[in-house]
């Protein structure tokens, strides 16, 4: 390593990242003219932001953000609580439901859901081979886990992977 | 701040949703690519984004205006994302006919094997950035990703530029040492 | 003399049918249900790699699926057993490196058995799955590495 590229190192990440003043710039560019070095550190600073960078910019070319906004919408509902007042109030007042207007087609409607509702009840139909997956669950503590079922194949594939962390490949 | 913005913002502390509604357009993509960045996965990156606009509408009453707004909600998307990734690892279930083709031989980046292999990167990756102190990972996601100037990192973190060039000198040190053998496989392999 | 022709009928019917009546009632009440079948389940251990291009003649019939899948270019059978499980009763299958495969049968229908599977090593879980095998389908479990490759366990039911 040259002398003088330590006194670029530092440098150097300011001009890759294009926060060096002209100056530095010069100096760096100057460097890196004839230091294959240093242009070697670019490289991998170039290759770890590559890394880093591109799933993440081919994750959002690709999202359209399905139902996010109703989604958030219908998370500060749930997140807004009447006052407890209010919440007693409400409650204790039953009043509504005793007028005869009110409690004879109510009946009479829960009488009819039943009348149709008890024979869906009594002959469910199970669902067909083809509407379940083939893999009801699949649980690991020591890989990440993979399902890929086919219909066209015939075939599942429950492919295990390991985190950096996990048992070492065999040898 | 713009005007438009501080309006909104204002609107929004009121508990005007139209006005959220309005951030949240101008801002859910940039709060995905942070939040992406750091769960690396699209499920969770979305429920990060979900839980940061529901935090945001609930904790906007704190915020003062000294620092700019998105220096705000960048800092709260990174904890947000932060707090998400430290959750347990959990199967990943999917079915490559919703990747598009569904002949995996038609398309070599379709196959089973191709994706495996660009998971398995992206979980090694994730790994990497996961061992990194909370700080480095911060701004190692700001710079990298979000390219923001090293005096915008500083605003959204707190500190000195001096300290995020530290903090980015270390954070990419530790990562290539991490990652080395598929940064560079062909150089580390040679020894150079 | 109406009743008298209607009471001649019942008796003629039920000389008729009684004894297939009595037979069937005995049948269905005297004798306890069938024994549930058995679901006989073959697993197959196998390598795969990238070192040369040999497929093992006992994977023929999974060579399609193998080559569709995936791009490895060898793939050698380490081991190959039937067993046949009875309902709740797991059968164990060493598979290679201090590993087992356990595998229960806890359900069975006319076209689809539920198996769980486990893979253990050294007697703890690492893997722990349940599947719906129809005859015809195959479900492989892979990606721990195994010398230059990965090992694949292949599994499929008949019943």
């Amino acid at each position: 390593m040259k002398d003088s590229c330590s006194s670029i190192a530092q440098m150097l990440e300011k001009y890759f990242d294009r926060q060096a003043t002209d100056q530095e710039k010069s100096l760096v560019e100057n460097h890196l003219s004839d230091c294959t070095i240093c242009q070697e550190k670019l490289g991998d600073l170039e290759g770890l932001r590559m890394f880093i960078k591109a799933p993440v910019d081919a994750a959002l070319r690709q999202e359209t953000f399905p139902w996010i906004w109703e989604r958030i919408e219908k998370g500060i509902r749930q997140e807004r609580k009447l006052s407890w007042w209010e919440s007693l109030r409400s409650w204790l007042d039953l009043s509504p439901l005793f007028r005869k207007r009110v409690w004879i087609p109510a009946m009479a409607t829960a009488i009819i859901l039943i009348l149709v509702t008890s024979p869906l009840l009594f002959f469910k139909k199970d669902p067909s081979y083809s509407e379940r997956s083939v893999v009801e669950y699949v649980e690991s503590g020591v890989y990440n886990v993979m399902v890929y079922e086919s219909e066209n194949a015939k075939v599942t594939v429950i492919w295990l992977f390991e985190g950096p962390q996990n048992e070492s490949p065999a040898s | 701040m713009n005007d438009k913005e501080t309006e909104l913002i204002s609107r929004c502390q009121q508990g005007d949703q139209d006005a959220l509604k309005e951030i949240f357009n101008q801002y859910h993509k940039k709060v995905y690519r942070i939040a992406y960045g750091v769960v690396r996965h699209r499920e969770d990156a979305l429920d990060v984004v979900q839980e940061v606009f529901i935090k945001l509408f609930r904790s906007i009453k704190n915020f003062k205006g000294k620092s700019a707004f998105y220096t705000y909600l960048y800092r709260l998307a990174m904890n947000t994302a932060i707090d998400h990734s430290r959750k347990a690892k959990k199967a990943v279930f999917f079915s490559l006919d919703e990747e598009g083709s569904f002949q995996p031989s038609d398309r070599p980046e379709k196959r089973p094997d191709q994706i495996v292999a660009r998971k398995e990167l992206e979980e090694k990756v994730r790994w990497a950035i996961d061992q990194l102190p909370q700080d480095q990972k911060a701004t190692m996601i700001y710079r990298e990703i979000e390219e923001l100037s090293y005096e915008e990192i500083a605003e959204a973190m707190g500190c000195s530029v001096g300290t995020v060039m530290s903090r980015l000198h270390y954070g990419r040190k530790k990562l290539q040492d991490l990652l080395r053998d598929i940064v560079n496989p062909v150089r580390n392999s040679s020894g150079v | 003399m109406a009743l008298r022709g209607t009471a001649k009928r019942i008796s003629s019917f039920m000389k008729k049918w009684t004894p297939l009546l009595v037979f069937l009632f005995i049948l269905f009440f005297a004798f306890p249900p069938l024994a549930p079948a058995q679901v006989q389940t073959r697993v197959r251990v196998i390598e795969a790699s990238n070192v040369g291009s040999v497929i093992d003649p006992s994977l023929r019939d999974l060579h399609g699926q193998l080559g569709s899948l995936f791009r490895y270019t060898s793939y050698r059978l380490l081991r190959d057993e039937r067993i046949n499980l009875s309902p709740n009763q797991p059968a164990s299958v060493p598979v290679h490196q201090g590993r087992s495969i356990e595998i229960t049968q806890v359900g069975l229908q006319a076209n689809m058995a539920e198996l769980r599977v486990r893979i253990k090593r050294d007697g703890a879980d690492i893997l722990n799955t349940q599947v719906r095998l129809s005859p015809g389908r195959t479900v492989l479990v892979g990606g721990p590495k195994h010398g230059e490759g990965v090992v694949i366990l292949a599994l499929s039911a008949n019943f």
